[in-house]
Parts: C-alpha cells; structure tokens; sequence
C-alpha cells in the first residue's frame, strides 16, 4: 500500500510539468465525432473543417467577405457566358496532392462527375446537381440523370481547363463550388484506394453510394496545406504539407482531440494545453472563460444562421388540435391561416426581452430570414415588436371574432435540449396567455429525429427551426423559407404566388442590383404577411488562447466549417 | 473443471446469436426515421430522409433486416459505425484494449481497498475506524461519478497542476504514438509503448489512468466494502469461528483464514460483476476524461441511433460476460472446495 502510494505520488507530481502546447502547433479540442474526410462526403462543420484544410476548392471566400472570392485551385476567379450557362475555369499548374500526384483537369472534372453520380443523402451534393443537371436527386431516384448528362455537364476542354455547362443561368453556381464538399479529390489516388474509377461503365454502381467510412475518407490525398498523418479513436494528427504549392504555414502540426466533457475542455484551455476549444453558450463562456489570463475573445462577429417559429397553415396531426375547433379546447387546422392570427402572435414575443435575457444582449432582429451579412438582405423592412395592444386588436379582428371569444388551445413542441427554443417557446405563451384567460399554449419536449420526421410530413403546428447556410447566397435561405417548392414549405404551407414569382426570377437573375429587388419585394411581402415570426439572430464570438494569431474580426469568415476561428488553418500563427 | 469450461464456451456462439435477434428485435420499436436520424446531422440532410431510409434498408421486413446483418457477420462483418466513423470490429479492436488497461488498474483498487476496509470496519465494529470508513462508503455510493470526476478534473488538474488533464497523452506523446512507425501490437499503450521502446509513452498513460482509476475506485469499492463489512460480521460471530478460537488459534489466523475467506465468497461473484461493469466500459468516467474507451464511444452510438454499433458493442459486452461469469464461477471453486463443476 505504501510503495503504491509513493508511485501515485510520482506520478502526480510528473504531472506538474506538463508540457506546453508547442508554438508550431495547434491543439484543438471539440466534443463532435468526425463523421468523414472525403469532401465527396462532407456536410457538417465537424468534417469540414478537416476537409477544407486537407483539400481544395477552386476559389475560397476572400478574408471575411460572403462575396469576394479568391482563387485556390484556379487560376482566377472566372466569369459566366453564354446568358449564364457556361463557366470557363482556368486551372492552376505545377500543383501536386499530397501523394505526390499532379493535379491535372482529369482531377476536377472527376470530382465533379463523383459527386454528381454519388450524390448520397448525406451528402451537400444535391445543390451541385441541382445546378448542373436540373434535379437534387441521384440517378437511382431521377432516372432522367444518364452518364450523358453527367458527362456534357463538366468536361475538359483542354489539361487545364475545367468547362461547367448548366441547363439554365444559377447566380448561386460561384458560392457553391467555393464549399468544401465541391473539393477537388485526387483520382489516381482514389482509384487506388477503391473508389469510383470515374467511367461509365461503372457509374450506376456508384449511384446514391454513402462514402462515408470509405478509401478516400481513410487515406485522403488532397492539395490543401495540411495532410493526414494519423487518426485514432479520439484524435486527428495532420501535418504540413511540404510539396504545397502556396506559402508554408506557420503551424505545421495539427492535434484534434475529442474532449466531450466541457468542463474538460475548459480546464485544458485554461492551462494552456489547448489553443482552440468548442466552447459552448455565450452565457457559460462569459461566465466561465471572458476574462480569464491567457485567452483572447473576439466577440460581435457575423452570425448567419436564420431560426424561426413556424406557424404552420395546415397543421396535419390531429392529436395538436384538441377538439380540432376554436371552442377553447384545441384549434383548426387551419388556424394559422388567418394572417390576424399570425400578426397577433408576431406582435406577441417580446423580442427585446428575449435578446436582454437569453441572449445577454448580443442579439439583433432581422427583417428577414436572411443572415444581415448575406448579399440581397434588405434593412429597410419594417420588423415587429412586443405590443399586446396590436396583438388583442389582431385576435381580435381573427376568424370572425371567434378566436377572442371562445379562445384556444395550442399544443406546441421543442427539440428536446434546446433550451434557447425551450424559452422563446416560454416567453410566447406567457404574453399570449397574458392577453386573455382563454387562451392556452401547451409547450412539450420532442425527439429531434421523431421532429424531423413529423414537421416534414406537416405535423407540427408550431415549431422553431433554423437554417445554416450551405454556400453564401440568399437563395439558399429564402428559397428554402418562402417559396412553396422550397425545403422548408411542409412545415409552413405558406403559399404566396407574387413571392414564388419573384424568388423564381431572382434564382435565374445574373444582375445582382436586379435580384436584390426582387429579395427586397420577398422581405416586404414576408413582413406583412407573417409567414414566420423571427427569432433575434444572436451575435456570434470566438475565444483563443492568446499567443494565437490570425483570429479576429477582420479575418472571421462564418462560411468556414472552423466556426472556432473562421479561417484556414495555414493562416495562423503563434507566438 | 474441463467439462464446465467447455460447456461455457460453446454458450457464447449461442448467447450472441439470441442476443443479435432481440437487438436487432428491439431496434424495429423505431421507426426507419428515427433509425435514419443517426445519420443526420442538420436540417440540410433531413431533406433527404426517404432517401437514406432506402439506401440503408430501413424500410425492409424485420426477417431481411436481419438477414443481411447476419450474412455480413458470418463474414466477419458487423457493419460500419456512424459514431466512430470506422467498422464496428475495427472500433471494438481499437477501443476495448483502453477499457481494457483502465478496467484492470480501476480493478485492483476497488477490489483491494474493498476487502481490506471493509474488513477493517467489521473487526473495529461502531468504533472511530468503522465510522470512518462508513462515511467513506456513504460518500462512494451518493457521490455521482460525473461530480466526482469533474472536482478532481478542476482541482488536481485546473487549480493545482498536480494531475495530468483529459485524454490518454500528452501532446508530445501524442506526436509519438500518432506517428506511423508506432507500431500497436497490444492496443493497450501501457504495454505497446514498451514494446517500442517507449517508455515515456507508458508512464504517460499510466499518469492520465490516475484521475480515472481515483474516481473509480472511490465509487466502485464503497460496494465491495459494504458487502465485506457485512459478511465479515456474520462470520466473525459464526460457531466456526468461535470453534477456532476455542482451539486457541491466533486471531490474525482466525480472521484471515477463517473468518475472511468465508466472507470473500459473495465479494468475488461482487468483484466479478463490478470487473464486468468496468470492461463494459465506464462511460461516465470515459466521457468526462475523453478516455477513448468503448463505453464512450457506445454511449455515443446509442445517442445517435447507430444500430450496427450498438449491436456490436452489445455482443462484445455479451462474451465479456459469459467469460469473466465463467472465471467468476472457477474462483468460486478455488475459495470455496465445497463448490463442484463437473
């Protein structure tokens, strides 16, 4: 007992030398698995952040800009002809990959082709299809897709030119080749590593495959600044990639580790043995970390998700409607599709009081659900605020009259965990019920997959959902919310035929003053008909440990998958 | 003895195959949406559901669900893990040999520090020594694994700097065993970095198992003390032990001979099980000190739906049992003679 005493001791005492975190090297620690590092793959942050580092794109966004672009595996940034429908990409020479190949055009156009005849349902790669071949599906769900199409779609018209040909003009086409899922992968390598061997008479094989877990997501091999030394159950060692052809990076290792307790990370972070962390909530970082020697927080940096309630208009689970009748006891199913109703509840949040006390202050109110950084957001629209005055007047003016004298019963559901939805839901039904005894919201916790599943099939009446961007244009957000064709329609079914029009055009409409008009007209139409009541956009930070550089306001990217730093790793430095 | 090892044996082939149907059984309570949902991870990808409820077959009758899963196992192939993004055998492979390096050092304590205090308080029976290790019982079993591990976490790592922090390695070892000439010939870093020639590698280790094993023994053996405490009593007041005492036999014989090994008999089928527990992976303690054992990475894997880890993780739990349940029942034998087989 005594001598294992002594060796415990020793060992405590080792301890009290740790070694700090060398200046060459970064430590990053996170709670997330990495679900993958084939870019063909990718569709998470967690994933990406390693993809975009190990791989390239042809252009990246330039510093923070959502709409300057840069150009990584191109040459220049090029331009649309043929009324939109052709891009012309001169590629870049002498470039390598990191298994010692040369990048070539047989390169791109095989990681076009891959990810179009892949085209998995975890995958990004329904928006490039989308694009290049008029459909979101894989050929096994669309059999309209041929080995033809795929082929005439992005070819090469000489080694080092890459020529994309779209059915029809797609302003968004530039954003979306600059995510990392449209990185540029390592054909000869992937062959070898027995993936997809890029001709027809295999694609069918490849059609709807989930790489996931496959040769390219063990052994990648791409251009970017960093390459893959070693993975394990809970770490990631890349180094520097010393046949890169851009400038050498200060960092040449880089450590990931799965950390999953916070408080875990925290420590590590405190004492130094971790320069980035995923750090949690404004409200426990503030708390916990602001302040604290040796950090550095970067705070009032873009934030560009877009979150709101839905008040669905065809709400199709009987079991929300109570009686199913506006006698007090439940709701119509149509209940939301009286515009009174929803203005009463818009005018019924308190927005302000919610960015005071959940959000600690660092929120704002969008006119739209379109992040205040995108291309195409307008300031000019009005927003709604607190005013129960306004809300009694509009319950009032609803259904007749019916919904202030016999009142209502509405059932209402949150992802289970989501606390900040869990309190705006609170705040909603404490001022709706404020305003007359006889109305009633009842707030329940909900799997997120069992929610999934019922808001796409139009069950839910009332939830909160937000949308991430997946490339930095308005498209993404404001086709996906307000059109009736758009991702997000199921759960709304609102249906507005000026504002399917006008999103329609704005889709085809190269001139960028044009299409801001038309998202203007989308904000307006939006704000008076009240599709959605918004939910204020908190205001993003990023906490490093202090000797990092190359973090900071003016650098801060939000379409980074690294949403710790906002950058690529190659950027930063230590002192 | 033979016969009965045997017999154990050919039970596991047996207790996997019935396990495997009741898993997969149980996991048809889902719907295909919530089965698809563990590989989802936004909204983006939700578009998609249909899609990959198709591709992975969760739409299928339970008898070809089954089916497929059970040829591909017959291959060696028990499918691929979301969680650990790797093929579950590769992820058991990888992960146990960690649980299995915390399991044993977590092990001798717990059982060590349990027979011996638990001892000691029924031969110093409602004197300032049993009171002592009675509060020292009461605080392992009502003191949460997850408090207990995030104080140590925070005072003997983030205030004091006496411990090391969460994870196996420090950075620098980490370089070592991340490099590709580190050759894993075990899985378990306390062996393989001696056999490379490391030994750095394994003291680090054996640093970081300290917070681990700490909390771990402080919850796991107020148990083993309580039982032993208790057993101890009843022998020590039993007619053999008086009988032994009438001999005129020493007392360090009567209570260690006598009375002690009666007392062991429930305290190794306890020890057996808590062994059980710990290999089963203590996910609590694996979270919180980002040990890359399998309980957190089968935590992980039922959080996110994923079936065939699940499955996985429950077979491998399966042999762990029959076989330390087999061990159990030959110690059985060993301490108590009365105790037959065959």
């Amino acid at each position: 007992m005594k001598k294992l005493g002594l060796i415990t001791t020793m060992l405590l005492m080792g301890g009290v030398a740790l070694a700090a975190v060398p200046k060459d090297t970064l430590v990053i620690q996170e709670s997330a698995d990495i679900p993958t590092l084939d870019p063909g793959v990718t569709y998470d942050t967690a994933s990406g952040q390693f993809t975009e580092n190990i791989y390239e794109t042809l252009w990246t966004y330039k510093g923070s800009s959502l709409t300057s672009f840069e150009p990584l595996l191109a040459t220049a940034i090029p331009s649309f002809s043929n009324g939109g429908k052709t891009l012309t990409v001169s590629l870049r020479k002498n470039v390598k990959f990191q298994s010692g190949n040369a990048f070539t055009c047989a390169d791109a156009e095989y990681s076009f082709r891959r990810n179009l005849v892949t085209n998995s349902g975890e995958s990004g790669n329904w928006f490039l299809s989308d694009s290049l071949l008029g459909t979101q599906s894989n050929a096994k769900d669309d059999p309209t897709i041929t080995w033809a199409k795929i082929a005439a779609s992005v070819k090469c018209s000489n080694p080092s030119t890459l020529v994309f040909s779209l059915p029809k003009a797609d302003p968004a086409f530039l954003a979306k080749l600059a995510f990392t899922g449209q990185s540029i992968v390592d054909m000869k390598w992937a062959i070898q590593q027995g993936e997809w061997n890029g001709t027809e008479a295999t694609w069918k094989d490849w059609v709807g495959k989930d790489l996931t877990g496959g040769g390219l997501d063990k052994k990648p091999s791409g251009t970017g600044a960093y390459q893959l030394v070693s993975r394990d159950a809970n770490s990631i060692l890349l180094k520097a990639f010393p046949g890169y052809w851009g400038s050498k990076p200060a960092i040449q290792n880089i450590i990931w580790q799965k950390i999953p307790e916070q408080a875990a990370r925290f420590q590590a972070f405190l004492k130094g043995d971790a320069d980035v962390i995923e750090s949690g909530a404004r409200a426990v970082v503030t708390e916990q970390l602001v302040g604290k020697p040796g950090l550095s927080f970067i705070d009032n940096l873009p934030n560009t998700v877009a979150t709101a309630f839905f008040m669905n208009e065809k709400i199709g689970d009987p079991a929300l409607l109570g009686s199913g009748k506006l006698d007090g006891k439940g709701i119509p199913a149509n209940f939301f599709s009286d515009v009174n109703v929803r203005r009463a509840f818009a005018y019924s949040f308190d927005y302000a009081g919610y960015i005071k006390d959940v959000q600690q202050g660092k929120g704002k109110q969008r006119t739209m659900l379109l992040p205040d950084t995108f291309p195409g957001y307008t300031s000019s629209v009005k927003t709604y605020k607190y005013d129960p005055v306004q809300a009694t007047a509009y319950f009032k003016r609803a259904f007749s009259g019916n919904v202030w004298k016999n009142g209502f019963t509405l059932n209402t559901n949150y992802r289970a965990g989501a606390v900040a939805s869990q309190t705006a839901m609170e705040i909603l039904k404490k001022n709706v019920e404020a305003i007359n005894p006889k109305f009633k919201i009842n707030i329940n916790a909900k799997q997120w997959s069992q929610m999934l599943t019922d808001s796409k099939n139009g069950k839910e009446a009332m939830i909160i959902l937000g949308w991430a961007p997946d490339y930095a244009d308005p498209d993404n957000f404001l086709y996906t919310f307000y059109s009736s064709q758009g991702y997000y329609y199921p759960r709304s079914n609102w249906k507005d035929a000026s504002v399917d029009k006008w999103l329609d055009q704005a889709r085809v409409t190269v001139n960028t003053a044009a299409r801001n008009k038309l998202y203007a007209q989308v904000a307006q139409r939006a704000y008076e008909q009240t599709p959605y009541m918004l939910v204020p956009a908190g205001v993003n930070f990023a906490i490093v440990r202090d000797n990092l550089k190359g973090v900071s306001a003016a650098t801060y990217n939000p379409m980074r998958s690294d949403a710790n730093t906002g950058v690529l790793w190659k950027t930063l430095s230590k002192n | 003895m033979f016969t009965f090892i045997v017999r154990r044996l050919i039970q596991i082939p047996v207790v996997m195959f019935v396990l495997s149907i009741m898993i997969v059984g149980l996991l048809q309570l889902l719907s295909p949406a919530q089965r698809a949902s563990g590989y989802i991870r936004s909204e983006q990808q939700a578009a998609h559901l249909d899609q990959i409820i198709r591709d992975k077959g969760f739409d299928q009758p339970f008898p070809v669900q089954y089916g497929k899963w059970l040829g591909s196992a017959l291959h060696g192939d028990l499918g691929f893990s979301k969680t650990s993004s790797a093929p579950v055998l590769d992820t058991i492979a990888q992960r146990l040999p960690a649980t299995l390096e915390l399991a044993i050092l977590a092990a001798i304590p717990i059982i060590l520090i349990g027979v011996w205090f638990g001892t000691l308080s029924a031969l110093h029976k409602d004197r300032p020594i049993d009171q002592i290790m009675r509060v020292f019982t009461v605080l392992g079993y009502s003191l949460p694994t997850f408090v207990l591990g995030i104080l140590f976490l925070k005072f003997l790592y983030g205030t004091l700097g006496w411990a090391p922090g969460p994870g196996q390695l420090d950075t620098i070892n980490q370089f070592t065993i991340l490099d590709p000439s580190f050759k894993r010939y075990t899985g378990m870093l306390t062996v393989d970095g001696l056999l490379n020639g490391k030994p750095a590698v394994t003291l680090d280790v054996l640093r970081h198992l300290i917070l681990p094993v700490l909390t771990l023994t402080i919850v796991s053996s107020a148990n083993i003390i309580k039982i032993m405490r208790a057993q101890m009593l009843e022998a020590l007041t039993s007619d053999f032990v008086r009988t032994a005492r009438s001999k005129g036999l020493p007392e360090r014989v009567v209570t260690g001979k006598h009375a002690r090994r009666n007392a062991l008999l429930p305290v190794v089928t306890l020890s057996g099980f808590t062994l059980i527990g710990l290999l089963g992976g203590s996910i609590i303690t694996e979270t919180i000190f980002a040990y890359p054992g399998v309980g957190q990475w089968a935590a992980g894997a039922a959080g996110n739906f994923d079936v065939p880890a699940v499955i996985g993780f429950a077979l491998a739990s399966a042999v762990i049992v029959v076989l330390i349940s087999t061990a159990t029942d030959i110690l059985y034998g060993v301490v108590d003679p009365r105790v037959r087989f065959d």
